[in-house]
């Protein structure tokens, strides 16, 4: 069988990842229904302890940067959207595995978020909480390829250490696609909307998102000023390649980069309370 | 001056800026000395992190100034040719110096 199609029908069927909270296709109903209120998904969500808890947590971390506690799902909603919030539902397992087994990438995809939630509230995008959203699991792809794939994620990890490559480089030339690609296929499968789906997978290329060239650049430029920074880890120690039409869509100069500066050292801060113990 | 996380705040720290919530309200102005009370405050506003005067804290992992300067030229080492990323690195690294020396 051709290995992306293998990939692909994989991704259908996961095994090392946990199944989709059931809980998903009943909020998915629910939203078909215009009637549905905030509070009515709310309490649907809350019959879920632990997803619950998991959710408030994320909300309540600082990259989403709200003021005072989000105490309850139904808030949560309204503050930051049902696609936020479904998003964060769908992808909850996938932040158990990261958290577990790579921890830099963890680190790496928060500072994105940060980065990304300074950025788009700089630059007045609709919903600035989706674009941090989707920086928050621009690199879903990587996690599935460790996770999933563990002879080719150990053959790609090693041409990164011996040959100095980028990831995706050797992701290319292992699997014949990008972690990009595979976090698309993987948003698509789990019917993430498109304003998320698109930039994660050309977060490499976001010349090529389309209508949402805008957020796909704020997370390609978010991708390499973490890690210009250090903050975190992204699979391989370079700054990658800027796209130039994608810094035109956000470009700021030097008394704006200065500001972001210390917008982000304190996000990146606020985020350690999150990830570091004292 | 340094940015800290709030749970790393200690007793007799100096504010190098004001504390500011979210939403820009100043809860303690630049030069207040912290006391117990005041970090508590801080953390019950929804205060995440503080730049407090000196470099008082060195964080789990963090190195000096020299080997984070030297860190950040190597991982810009493929892009360097490219002048907005020549750019970016400059802005980061004017920006840790001046923390530093703040």
């Amino acid at each position: 069988m051709d290995k992306i199609q293998e990939i692909k029908d994989r991704l259908k069927n996961l095994k090392s990842l946990p199944t989709l909270p059931p809980i998903v296709s009943r909020l998915n109903e629910m939203v078909e229904d215009e009637d549905v209120t905030a509070v009515s998904l709310g309490k649907v969500i809350e019959k879920d302890q632990v997803l619950t808890s998991k959710l408030l947590r994320m909300v309540n971390s600082s990259f989403f940067g709200f003021p005072q506690r989000i105490s309850t799902v139904s808030n949560a909603i309204v503050l930051l959207g049902f696609n936020v919030i479904k998003t964060l539902i769908v992808t909850s397992s996938i932040f158990d595995v990261m958290q577990s087994s790579d921890i830099g990438l963890w680190e790496h995809s928060l500072g994105c978020a940060a980065f990304s939630g300074i950025m788009a509230a700089r630059r007045n995008i609709k919903n600035p909480e989706e674009v941090s959203t989707a920086s928050l699991i621009h690199d879903i792809g990587k996690v599935v390829i460790r996770s999933e794939f563990p002879e080719y994620y150990a053959k790609i990890v090693e041409d990164v250490e011996r040959r100095g490559v980028f990831m995706r480089e050797a992701e290319e030339e292992v699997l014949g696609v990008q972690h990009g690609e595979i976090g698309g296929w993987l948003a698509d499968e789990w019917n993430l909307p498109e304003r998320l789906s698109i930039p994660i997978r050309f977060h490499h290329y976001p010349e090529k998102a389309g209508e949402f060239v805008e957020i796909a650049s704020i997370i390609h430029i978010s991708d390499i000023v973490i890690r210009a920074w250090g903050y975190g880890f992204g699979g391989d120690k370079w700054v990658p390649p800027l796209s130039h039409a994608a810094w035109e869509q956000i470009k700021f100069g030097k008394a704006e980069g200065r500001e972001i500066m210390e917008e982000l050292d304190l996000r990146l801060s606020e985020l350690k309370n999150f990830t570091m113990e004292f | 001056m340094q940015v800290i996380p709030i749970r790393a705040a200690k007793e007799g720290m100096e504010l190098a800026k004001g504390a500011v919530t979210e939403d820009g309200k100043v809860l303690c102005g630049e030069g207040t000395t912290l006391t117990m009370a005041v970090i508590s405050r801080l953390e019950k506003s929804g205060v995440g992190a503080i730049t407090v005067k000196g470099h008082p804290v060195r964080l789990p992992g963090e190195k000096g100034l020299k080997e984070r300067i030297k860190d950040l030229e190597e991982r810009f080492l493929k892009v360097k040719d490219d002048p907005v990323e020549r750019a970016l690195m400059r802005l980061i690294a004017e920006y840790w110096v001046e923390s530093y020396s703040a």
